[in-house]
């Protein structure tokens, strides 16, 4: 390594390997490096619209005396804690069940379960808008085959719109995941489920304790990318409570608080860089937490 | 052909084909204008173009819908970046907005004071988008309130329409006990993620969330009290249907489950949109609270058009707004025909319009009435912060609807405001 | 026996789980369809059975929105941004894999870091920039913004480890440069690794809502998404309509996704090696 850099070969090696991500490169530090620097300049600032006015770390105190922003980051984490688990074991017993050649129509169920994925979130809230509705399918479903006496109100209590949050983003996302732990599956050696198979080990332990470990660096990468997402988590809200959050503030997330501190309240760019800070801290200590986790459990 | 002769003789051409173009691209004036709801805004504005272009042929309009909130988002954004191509001619802001966009981007906006003659609106639109002295915008739909009725669930129930004007609250929730005892039909639709209803009460008696120096008034407002008690007994009494957002409210009327509905003007088109109940329908006058300063009229949502300084067809815009907005009697007659959407200039009043009766409303003159109502809405400063007291309030909803004290949740609410407010 | 009994069992809840599974999520779908039959009030009121409707909500759709202009905006927008951004990522997952050192190893994670930022945080910047650029209100900044994503280069990279070294080394002995090993080689063998990033890239810019929100301004510009939007948000929405909308806008999607499926699966494959 340290030979090849000092000769015309690793001038060589270097020049090339510079050429092929400096473009991805220059646009990400264009379009993202530089816009969340400027961001981090306006955190610094506070007034209304654009007259704005240098406030130190004003915006960082007025956080912790924020109430709704509190409401905000609880409900964030709590979409987090309860959300990105049920997932992820759903779409891995999903994965590890359609994985099995010996079950009829596994590609038509496959399809079917990754089908969400195709919809746009425009699209698929306005879907579920009205199949959560009061008299909306779901309730009446719900009602005729007994499992409810009265209605949900899905979209106007604070604990059952939390839980039309979660179904929304859980109906959207688990066949992505899914379809990550198929393709993972593929590389397992089948000899090694027949083994055990033979050995008397019931399916359940074979999924515990062979399948779930060997995906493991998948499960990481999927369980980032899913905290990822669900911590900035903004379409979706936006979409089933026209923006607010509601009600009560029960569903209302960082990521539209700060949609609603930049446009729909008196504007403060100031503060609203601050929340969106709190995201960027937030999600690095938390893909930091689940790196660390894997790590230590592989000794 | 000389070469000498040939020259000067196509640079003539060529100059006077320039200059030509140059002066149609002078003349060739298009105004773009943002607004939202494709079945009301976007199609008077259309009809205010074609009207203007009659009279100025070389004044073409390139109207944009949006959706409000895109179109709310879309203007902070643009007048933020301080980019003046990112911004339309004419934009449409709701009245709850108008100050928060005057007083957070000031120079923004073009002052109209000058030009238009607003002794003609109703007095409570002026009002709000007054800032230190000079009035900005052009007043249009009114939001002012009625209480429509279903006739037939009402006299089911043994009430005729003179049991339905001049209510006070207390007897229009009897009334809703009583409809759902002899129909089964709930009395109103009521989406507790929205303080419209607060917002309605709370304007009948001459009161704001902010008192006329825009600070805010909560703990000791007497009308937003009585506005929370009324609301808080609405739920505790159980004579609503709930509903989740706008399209689920709308949907509580238009199915026919629920006997009134209690809104601005501008719902008429949706309430008329179901020809299948025509006549079953009319319009009272709103219940008043039992307080101070209690009347029987109100106002909700309503907008105003706004001319942005930057724009680089700014006199065109202001007179095109001026002659149609300001002067054009017929174009509200037009726009109240075809939209049911009731201006704020108070002349158009004496239009035929106005005066006509309308069969779905078994013949009841309710323009005429809405027109009455509307000199009558009381004039409040509706502030900056309108959208943050509205999430305040909301939140404390449930709580209220539980029985909370209502003093607890005025204290609730002031506590949330004094945190956003700053 | 009773070992037979389990077996049977087991295949009943499996079948029962996954069919249950596969129904929710293909519910909505059927739900949509039905409801592009149906009037608005039966749509509201939960109407599970097809109606008539269908050709007025077709017929309405048509009048109010400009169709061809609308679709081919998206279509525009979605193969622009899916091509460069293919062709930017593809190179940089190439590079980082294949040249590793010390300091693109460093600044790769630093790029990793860049997945976490919301966009909420970079709207306004970017807004001012496309201002400054004088491209507000066109496709262009659209796209531009979207090209640079750390998530699509880090699936390349990914699926580059399992890229064959021999080929890399039989080519160099044949005298290829290395940017003809990656035109020639490279991206032929990865095939299914660029169908897979395709259907990602594409789906995100085709759904993309809140960036063209902010900076298309004209009727002219305008995404199927952003229409679909304003058309719910009436005073009076007409869900007929709305749903003719959402199915159409469906479409393209779904189109991609099945014409693709089989590389999508293989090129999934590749990213978890």
């Amino acid at each position: 390594m340290a030979l090849a850099r000092r000769g015309g070969i690793g001038r060589y090696y270097n020049v090339n390997g510079w050429l092929f991500v400096a473009p991805a490169l220059g646009l990400i530090a264009l379009f993202m490096v530089y816009p969340i620097l400027w961001s981090l300049w306006m955190s610094f600032q506070s007034g209304r619209g654009m007259m704005l006015k240098f406030a130190g770390f004003a915006n960082i105190v007025r956080l912790w005396n924020d109430p709704v922003f509190i409401k905000a980051l609880t409900n964030t984490m709590t979409y987090f804690v309860v959300q990105v688990p049920i997932m992820i074991l759903l779409a891995l017993i999903l994965a590890s069940l359609l994985n099995n050649p010996k079950l009829v129509g596994r590609g038509f169920f496959r399809t079917a379960i990754f089908l969400p994925c195709v919809t746009s979130l425009v699209a698929y809230s306005v879907l579920f808008k009205g199949m959560f509705a009061l008299d909306g399918i779901v309730n009446s479903t719900l009602e005729a085959i007994g499992i409810i006496a009265s209605p949900i109100p899905w979209l106007t209590h604070p604990f059952w719109a939390k839980v039309l949050v979660i179904l929304a983003i859980t109906w959207r996302w688990t066949g992505y995941n899914m379809i990550f732990y198929l393709a993972a599956m593929q590389n397992i050696d089948k000899s090694i489920y027949e083994v055990a198979r033979i050995d008397g080990v019931p399916a359940w332990a074979r999924f515990t304790h062979i399948t779930i470990p060997l995906l493991k660096p998948v499960i990481l990468f999927t369980t980032v990318i899913s905290t990822i997402g669900t911590i900035q988590l903004f379409d979706e809200v936006y979409n089933l409570t026209e923006g607010k959050g509601g009600p009560s503030n029960a569903t209302l997330t960082l990521s539209l608080y700060i949609y609603n501190l930049t446009f729909r309240f008196m504007p403060n760019f100031g503060y609203a860089a601050t929340v969106s800070y709190v995201i960027v801290v937030l999600v690095a200590l938390l893909a930091c937490l689940q790196f660390f986790a894997a790590r230590e459990r592989d000794r | 052909m000389d070469m000498r002769t040939y020259l000067p003789r196509f640079a003539a051409i060529a100059l006077a084909s320039a200059s030509f173009l140059a002066v149609t691209a002078a003349e060739a004036k298009e105004i773009t204008i943002w607004c939202w709801d494709p079945n009301f805004n976007v199609a008077i504005m259309k009809e205010a173009g074609a009207r203007y272009s009659k009279s100025h042929p070389d004044v073409t309009f390139n109207i944009v819908d949006f959706a409000k909130a895109d179109v709310e988002q879309k203007l902070q954004t643009g007048l933020s970046s301080g980019t003046a191509d990112a911004l339309p001619d004419i934009v449409l802001i709701e009245d709850y907005g108008a100050q928060k966009y005057l007083q957070s981007f000031p120079g923004a906006f073009a002052p109209l004071s000058g030009t238009v003659d607003y002794s003609g609106f109703a007095p409570y639109k002026v009002g709000l988008m007054t800032l230190d002295g000079q009035v900005y915008g052009m007043p249009f739909d009114s939001g002012v309130t009625g209480l429509y009725y279903r006739k037939d669930y009402l006299e089911q129930a043994g009430f005729k329409p003179e049991d339905m004007q001049n209510l006070t609250w207390d007897r229009f929730i009897e009334i809703g006990q009583q409809v759902e005892a002899k129909t089964g039909k709930k009395m109103m639709g009521f989406d507790p993620t929205d303080a419209g209803l607060v917002r309605i009460i709370m304007q009948s008696a001459g009161q704001w969330y902010f008192d006329k120096d825009g600070k805010a008034n909560i703990t000791g407002n007497a009308a937003l009290k009585a506005s929370l008690e009324t609301v808080g007994k609405i739920m505790s009494s159980n004579i609503y249907k709930p509903a989740a957002g706008w399209a689920d409210w709308v949907g509580t009327f238009t199915s026919g489950d629920v006997a009134t509905v209690i809104t601005g003007v501008w719902i008429t088109g949706t309430v008329k949109a179901q020809p299948d109940q025509s006549g079953k329908w009319g319009v009272a006058p709103i219940p008043a609270l039992s307080i101070d300063g209690a009347t029987h009229a109100s106002n909700l949502g309503g907008s105003s058009w706004y001319v942005l300084e930057s724009s680089a067809e700014k006199a065109e815009a202001i007179d095109f707004l001026n002659e149609i907005y300001a002067k054009d009697v017929d174009f509200y007659q037009t726009i109240l025909q075809d939209r049911g959407a009731v201006g704020s200039l108070l002349a158009a009043r004496s239009g035929a319009a106005y005066g006509a009766a309308d069969p779905f409303f078994g013949d009841e003159k309710v323009w005429q009435n809405f027109s009455d109502w509307l000199a009558k809405v009381p004039s409040v400063n509706y502030g900056v912060f309108t959208n943050e007291a509205d999430t305040a309030v909301t939140a404390q909803l449930p709580a209220l609807s539980q029985g909370m004290p209502v003093d607890d949740v005025l204290k609730a609410i002031d506590a949330e405001i004094s945190g956003q407010i700053q | 026996m009773n070992n037979g009994f389990t077996r049977k069992a087991s295949a009943i809840l499996t079948y029962g789980f996954v069919g249950l599974m596969a129904f929710l999520s293909v519910f909505p779908f059927i739900w949509m369809l039905l409801g592009a039959t149906n009037s608005s009030i039966d749509i509201i009121k939960g109407k599970i059975l097809p109606g008539s409707a269908l050709a007025t909500n077709v017929s309405a759709f048509f009048t109010q929105v400009n169709a061809p202009l609308v679709f081919w905006n998206s279509a525009k927008i979605a193969i622009l941004a899916t091509v460069f951004t293919l062709a930017v990522s593809s190179l940089a997952g190439y590079g980082f894999e294949m040249f590793r050192s010390r300091h693109r190893d460093r600044i790769y994670s630093a790029l990793l870091l860049t997945m976490m930022i919301p966009f909420a945080a970079l709207m306004i910047p970017l807004f001012i920039m496309m201002g400054k650029a004088g491209l507000i209100n066109t496709h262009f900044a659209v796209v531009l913004p979207t090209i640079g994503s750390a998530f699509i280069v880090f699936y390349f990279r990914q699926c580059t480890k399992a890229f064959p070294s021999e080929l890399r080394d039989a080519a160099k002995v044949d005298g290829l440069k290395e940017w003809q090993i990656f035109l020639y080689i490279y991206v032929p063998v990865m095939r299914s690794t660029y169908a897979a990033a395709f259907i990602i890239v594409f789906m995100t810019a085709w759904n993309n809502y809140l960036w063209p929100l902010i900076v298309l301004q004209s009727n002219e510009t305008k995404t199927i998404t952003l229409v679909i939007s304003s058309l719910a948000s009436a005073y009076y929405p007409d869900y007929g309509v709305v749903m003719v909308g959402t199915i159409l806008a469906t479409l393209p999607t779904l189109a991609v996704f099945f014409f693709m499926q089989r590389q999508f699966v293989q090129g999934m494959l590749g990213s978890v090696k």
